[in-house]
């Protein structure tokens, strides 16, 4: 009855602003975790931290709109003994979140005049709480030893608390000897129960090393498992940056954790395409990213990480910055790859499942593990396979259309040829390196890999026209470049720039082709640096292009200086000569 | 030497300020940092000063007409000793959290929530902000403690046990005298009265440190524990065996010290007809038969060169006791028995 009755008073006074169901819940809960230590009682409470802290700060601004205390008492009577209970709950105050709004509730409630008894009252209780949890030790030795060697409070519990992180740490380090009974007991228990401890207090830095260490641990145990609510919480905290981790914990958690995998994964992309990056900076950006390191270690990371990159690329298959992203992560990655060739005993298979098989090795091999003179012919086998595999299919899917399949399947498989050529974007820059000084005759294939990289499609991309306009520029280019004529041939560049303008009645070609085309040739001709510079200026001036010409640039440039491919200094002086010239043309300069 | 006493007076006063009047309502940030300051300013006089007779006498002597009119202004003063001063930013702490004038700006000072930028204790947050993350670790360490092992000495003792170290070994460099060391063990020894379980936990901890500086310390220490009998006792009778191993693997002293608190214990036993059984006749019966016999034979197992002459001794016993092979008759003889089992 008498239950009922205060029930009854609390909705009368509470009601108008908070849910009488909710706040008799809280006290419930607060009572029933002060009373029982159990692993149960822990568990439920690491479960509602999260909910505890939506509603102290709901408190904290209600507490924060009244008058004084003594209105707050009356309002909301039960808040000293809820807030009491609640300041000595460790799992409550571990956390730096609902430790803070704990305070700020006890501040709020603390009168710089007390006026009534009441608001003295209250005072006393919480500069009484405060200084309990503050100087008191639960520990008559703590104290006497604090006392006897004047060592400060602060300083002694963080020393214990590093202590126990560290032995801790080694246990869990550990790795189990795993009884074959399954009801056996085994170390690895504890690490789950560890987990659930830690939740609380993925943002205390002291306990950092434990939690990397919980990440780390070697999966060798059917047992083994991690709290779904801990890996949450560290990943939440990681991303907030209230966490930070060695490397190799970063690596685990990415393992265990697919949101905080993905997260990451888009951070990259994110930061990688709203800043103007050159192909160097974006480099070194992604290195730093430790993904693809990450994914060297993990096949299950990287094929994560590739769905992403499949997926945004599918979304956004022109936007140059996304594919130089997947470019250039590629590139990082089989580095790391190389570096634990000997540890690893994963086939490159594996890695890309959904690839066509018989493409996978040469297109992931890199130009400089290649004798030069190999180049040309291993550019004319790729580009015939490739474009045997894309006739094959759209010639299915031509024969289907009128029939049940939708030739999706074939779309599919021209897709993932074209999605592992533009991871492996390396071969299309050298096609383009080599058809500067090719011969009509020979100039098909290496122009039909360069096509076919901007254009994938020939029913949305008309691949088929778009390779006869690229003939065309490269025709052009080559007159201009090559036949060393004085005065320049005028109505040569007047074509290439009206190949690079949009035209209202055809799909034009995409700039990027012809830049990049153009770019090569200005580098790799026999024209002398001024011949090339003035050609180069024209055309970028006319079409306006600086950046993708000065993108084209930097890209040729980061990759001869990767594996050595050039062994002499003269190109790079002219590249630099050439991207003098183009930026010196921005108009900001 | 004349402005540090003036310095350490006006410190106390500054104490006696902070936990009585109503002047804090005037303090800002940055009074309160001076004033945390200045206590850390007399911690760092008391560890300079401390074990030199003349000077601590000085400042004793000082402090007196400081207490007295302190005394005579503020009802409800308590005198700060000169020992008091190493610990002088506790008692400020307390002093202002118990001060009813305290304002609400001085709370929110003490317990920032703002986590520091750098953990170590840097000088810009030193003594300021504290509070929040004192919270913070001791909550830490009550989640966590459940799970370590419950055989560890445990991390709490193992820093006690180091600081308890350290303090020794500045104690014994300082001065040939030991009686200042004593006075520290003797001071310790007093505050854990309530829990002498965990005292032994502090000294095992201490025994079992590695630091090869701290040799004659442990010594010491060793030596002290040997004139505390009961103390003695009650380690050998209330630790885990394991660490009562550990101790007697690193010292020889311990090892003999075991063995003999465990032959007194023995000593003491009688046969019980109604239980069949050897029990302790001591009020405070602490070890059974049987874990007395555990207790030799971990003993044995760890110490062997302790084995030969310990039977030989028990077996002495056994014949002085008239030699019968008749459980119950002779302590010794059973004891024997039991271990060789």
């Amino acid at each position: 009855m008498s239950e009922l009755q205060s029930l009854s008073q609390l909705q009368q006074t509470v009601e108008p602003l908070l849910n009488v169901q909710e706040v008799q819940f809280w006290l419930d809960k607060a009572v029933a975790w002060g009373q029982a230590d159990s692993p149960d009682t822990q568990k439920d409470t690491c479960l509602h931290l999260g909910r505890l802290r939506d509603f102290l700060q709901q408190l904290l601004s209600h507490i924060s709109n009244m008058g004084s205390t003594t209105e707050t008492m009356k309002r909301l009577p039960f808040l000293g003994q809820l807030l009491g209970r609640l300041c000595w709950n460790p799992y409550v105050t571990a956390g730096d979140t609902n430790r803070g709004l704990l305070l700020q509730c006890l501040w709020g409630l603390y009168s710089e005049h007390p006026s009534t008894a009441v608001e003295r009252k209250a005072n006393q209780w919480i500069q009484k709480v405060l200084c309990q949890l503050a100087t008191e030790e639960d520990s008559a030795a703590a104290q006497a030893l604090m006392k006897c060697t004047g060592v400060p409070a602060e300083q002694y519990h963080l020393k214990v608390l590093r202590k126990m992180v560290e032995k801790l740490q080694d246990n869990i380090g550990k790795s189990c000897i795993c009884p074959n009974k399954i009801n056996q007991r085994c170390p690895c228990d504890n690490v789950l129960v560890a987990s659930e401890v830690c939740v609380p207090l993925v943002t205390c830095p002291e306990v950092s090393p434990l939690i990397g260490a919980l990440l780390q641990r070697p999966v060798t145990c059917v047992r083994e498992a991690l709290s779904e609510d801990f890996l949450d919480a560290v990943s939440s905290a990681y991303s907030s940056q209230g966490l930070s981790l060695e490397e190799p914990a970063i690596v685990s958690l990415w393992y265990h954790s697919l949101s905080s995998l993905e997260e990451a994964v888009l951070t990259l992309l994110e930061s990688v395409t709203n800043t103007r990056s050159t192909p160097q900076e974006l480099q070194q950006q992604v290195a730093q990213s430790l993904l693809p390191k990450a994914c060297a270690q993990h096949c299950s990371i990287f094929l994560v990480t590739n769905d992403i990159f499949r997926s945004i690329l599918k979304e956004a298959e022109g936007n140059k910055s996304v594919k130089s992203v997947i470019q250039t992560f590629t590139r990082c990655f089989l580095r790391e790859l190389a570096r634990l060739q000997y540890q690893t005993s994963v086939p490159l298979k594996a890695f890309f499942p959904q690839s066509p098989q018989s493409l996978l090795v040469p297109l992931l091999t890199l130009p400089s593990e290649m004798p030069r003179e190999a180049w040309r012919n291993h550019l004319t086998w790729l580009s015939g396979s490739l474009q045997r595999l894309t006739e094959e299919e759209e010639e299915e899917e031509e024969g289907d259309r009128d029939g049940r399949n939708t030739g999706l399947k074939g779309h599919c498989i021209i897709f993932e040829a074209w999605f592992l050529l533009v991871q492996c974007a390396h071969w299309v820059q050298v096609a383009l390196q080599l058809l500067v000084p090719s011969e009509p005759k020979d100039c098909h294939p290496l122009l039909w890999l360069v096509t076919f990289y901007h254009h994938p499609t020939n029913r949305w991309h008309h691949r088929a026209s778009q390779l006869v306009r690229a003939s065309q520029a490269w025709d052009h280019l080559r007159t201009v470049f090559l036949v060393s004529a004085h005065p320049l041939p005028t109505d040569h560049l007047q074509s290439l720039v009206t190949l690079l303008s949009p035209q209202p009645q055809q799909p034009s070609l995409a700039p990027l082709l012809t830049i990049s085309l153009l770019a090569h040739f200005a580098v790799f001709c026999q024209l002398p640096l001024s011949g090339s510079t003035e050609i180069l200026q024209k055309v970028v001036h006319q079409t306006g292009l600086v950046d993708e010409a000065a993108h084209a640039l930097s890209l040729l440039d980061l990759r001869l200086n990767e594996g050595s491919c050039l062994s002499d200094d003269t190109v790079h002086l002219r590249i630099k000569g050439l991207q003098n010239t183009i930026t010196h043309m921005l108009p900001a300069c | 030497m004349e402005a540090v006493l003036k310095n350490v007076a006006s410190t106390v006063e500054l104490l006696a300020v902070a936990a009585h009047s109503g002047v804090v309502k005037q303090w800002d940030k940055q009074t309160v940092y001076r004033a945390f300051h200045w206590c850390r300013y007399c911690e760092h006089i008391f560890s300079r000063f401390h074990s030199n007779t003349a000077i601590r006498r000085v400042m004793e002597k000082q402090l007196q007409p400081t207490n007295q009119s302190l005394r005579d202004s503020i009802p409800g003063y308590s005198d700060v000793s000169f020992s008091d001063l190493q610990w002088c930013q506790h008692l400020l702490l307390v002093g202002l959290l118990n001060n009813p004038e305290l304002p609400c700006s001085i709370l929110k000072i003490l317990f920032d929530t703002r986590t520091p930028v750098n953990t170590s204790l840097s000088e810009d947050k030193d003594g300021i902000s504290l509070c929040s993350h004192i919270i913070q670790c001791k909550s830490a360490c009550k989640l966590l403690s459940p799970l370590t092992a419950v055989s560890d000495v445990g991390a709490d003792a193992e820093v006690q046990g180091e600081m308890l170290m350290e303090r020794l070994g500045a104690l014994s460099n300082q001065s040939r005298d030991t009686c200042k060391a004593e006075q520290f063990l003797d001071c310790v020894l007093q505050g854990c009265e309530g829990d002498m379980q965990h005292f032994c936990l502090i000294i095992t901890a201490a025994l079992l440190t590695t630091d090869t500086s701290q040799t004659a310390a442990r010594d010491f220490l060793l030596d002290w524990l040997q004139s505390k009998h009961g103390l003695l006792q009650h380690m050998c009778s209330a630790l885990p065996t394991t660490l009562l191993i550990d101790l007697a693997k690193q010292h020889q002293k311990f090892r003999c010290a075991h063995s003999g608190v465990l032959k007194k214990v023995a000593a003491d036993m009688e046969y019980s007809l109604s239980d069949g059984e050897w029990v302790q006749t001591s009020i405070n019966p602490t070890l059974t038969f049987q874990k007395l016999t555990e207790h030799f034979r971990a003993l044995f197992e760890a110490c062997p060169s302790l084995r030969g002459e310990t039977e030989k001794e028990l077996n002495a016993l056994k014949i002085s006791d008239g030699d019968f092979d008749v459980r119950g008759l002779s302590v010794w003889g059973d004891l024997l028995e039991a271990i060789n089992q």
